[in-house]
């Protein structure tokens, strides 16, 4: 196993195949939507401030501390500190969960409030880029999950590195994809 | 000879995209295909040059078949992979054969709706998105083969494939994910014109039979299995044939080591006992 050489990889390069091409595809949807911006930047900003803008950032702050809980289960893990990795992960747990409860509440909100995923393009690529990154947080939920078994059955840090490493890496990007949708569909399209 | 059968088995992916491309090529589905917002009329001109579009439909409904022999060979190493319980690879199977139906059936649909050109138009329009929702939106048996593939090669110890191609075949299932909204828009990027939903898939898919069809060729040469290759060359090094020496020499090599070490060990102590 690779230790902490200058050029190691978080969790290993494949994962990365996955990471980068997950980020493409989620920039490409982002270009579309800046792309349909262009045609009508009134009615995006009419429609972004329909949306409730603190609880989108609430949840940019909820994923951002998530991140921070993520790292330092990961010191732990990596220091042998099962008791304190298990503590942790629970805790980005939590804060997942508080994500996507605040994003209910918020499709809640704005579907009674009559706009749904077909009525107008803001609120088309608004349902399609939050539904796709919700189902990376379930994702990235369970995989969390799954560190905290790995946790629970206190399995030898050696064997676990590179997963343990992936799965942290994948939280991050979840959380990286967020402040790129955040920043873009809530903050510029309102500008 | 069985080598041989693999690679060109392997050789189908590749095969799938190229024929089938050309296929359509032929029949005009490919520089720009009809979408949901096309009229009518375009949709009933397209189906009306029937020759043309009868052939070239004929051509990809082959070509596509010809992913069944990636399929299988896809099976014959996740076999090696998982051994004894090959679930996985039983998923793989199913969900593979069913996916190479649902893009049989659809070009026959099409085909089938060019074999009467004349028909009254509104026929011809619902045939034509019964066709192209049927192609574009069972994605779920797509993604569990694609998971399963990936789940398989992570879980393998002896790397018969190499690990970034499960990542590969996770995100090319994730790629599929946008394809059942086709069914809410009729223009945009995500009609089932639209490029996260036509093209993207298209492009993931062609990755997808590119990469397992040059990844498993180049396993297939590289491996020296002997089911993989039923007459192996004459070994100098070994007098008798090679098969149970080479079984039976792994397992003796291995196993006693550990046992060895305490018992060597019990052996010197009884002695500096007995002493």
């Amino acid at each position: 196993m690779p230790k902490k050489r200058p050029g190691h990889i978080p969790g290993e390069a494949g994962l990365w195949i996955f990471l980068l091409g997950d980020m493409t595809l989620f920039a490409a949807i982002l270009l579309a939507f800046l792309w349909s911006r262009r045609s009508d930047p009134l009615g995006f900003k009419d429609a972004a401030h329909q949306l409730i803008q603190p609880i989108g950032a609430v949840n940019t702050l909820v994923l951002l501390l998530s991140s921070y809980v993520v790292v330092r289960a990961l010191f732990a893990h990596r220091a042998a500190l099962y008791v304190d990795a298990r503590r942790l992960i629970a805790g980005a747990i939590g804060c997942a969960a508080m994500f996507a409860g605040l994003k209910a509440i918020e499709y809640y909100a704005s579907i009674s409030a009559g706009h749904t995923p077909v009525s107008g393009q803001f609120f088309n690529f608004y349902f399609i880029l939050t539904g796709l990154h919700l189902l990376h947080v379930i994702v990235g939920t369970a995989l969390l999950a799954a560190w905290q078994l790995m946790c629970i059955r206190r399995r030898a840090w050696e064997g676990t590195q590179r997963v343990v490493e992936g799965i942290a890496s994948y939280w991050h990007m979840v959380d990286l994809l967020w402040v790129a949708i955040f920043a873009l569909v809530y903050l510029v399209s309102a500008e | 000879m069985t080598k041989r059968v693999l690679t060109l088995c392997a050789w189908g992916g590749p095969a799938t995209l190229v024929i089938a491309l050309i296929g359509w090529l032929i029949a005009g589905v490919l520089p720009i295909p009809l979408g949901s917002e096309s009229s009518v009329e375009q949709v009933v001109s397209f189906y009306s040059h029937d020759t043309r579009v009868i052939a070239g439909l004929a051509i990809s409904t082959i070509g596509v078949c010809f992913v069944f022999p990636l399929v299988a060979v896809i099976g014959v190493h996740m076999v090696k992979m998982e051994g004894r319980t090959p679930i996985l690879t039983f998923l793989q199977l199913i969900t593979g054969a069913a996916t190479g139906v649902c893009l049989l059936l659809p070009l026959l649909l099409m085909t089938t709706i060019a074999f009467r050109p004349d028909r009254n138009p509104e026929l011809t329009v619902m045939l034509n998105d019964i066709a192209w929702l049927l192609f574009i939106t069972p994605i779920a048996p797509f993604m569990i083969q694609n998971v399963a593939i990936g789940v398989a090669i992570l879980n393998d110890k002896r790397q018969t494939l190499p690990r970034w191609v499960a990542y590969v075949n996770f995100w090319v299932a994730f790629s599929f994910i946008p394809d059942p909204l086709a069914f809410f828009f009729h223009s945009g990027p995500f009609a089932w014109r639209g490029i996260f939903i036509f093209w993207l898939a298209l492009t993931t898919y062609s990755i997808f039979l590119v990469v397992m069809g040059l990844t498993l060729r180049k396993a297939i040469k590289e491996s020296s299995d002997l089911d993989a290759c039923r007459l192996p060359p004459p070994r100098h090094d070994a007098p008798q044939p090679t098969n149970k020496l080479r079984a039976a020499r792994v397992p003796r090599r291995r196993r006693p080591r550990p046992r060895r070490s305490p018992a060597a060990g019990a052996q010197e102590a009884s002695r500096t006992h007995s002493r």
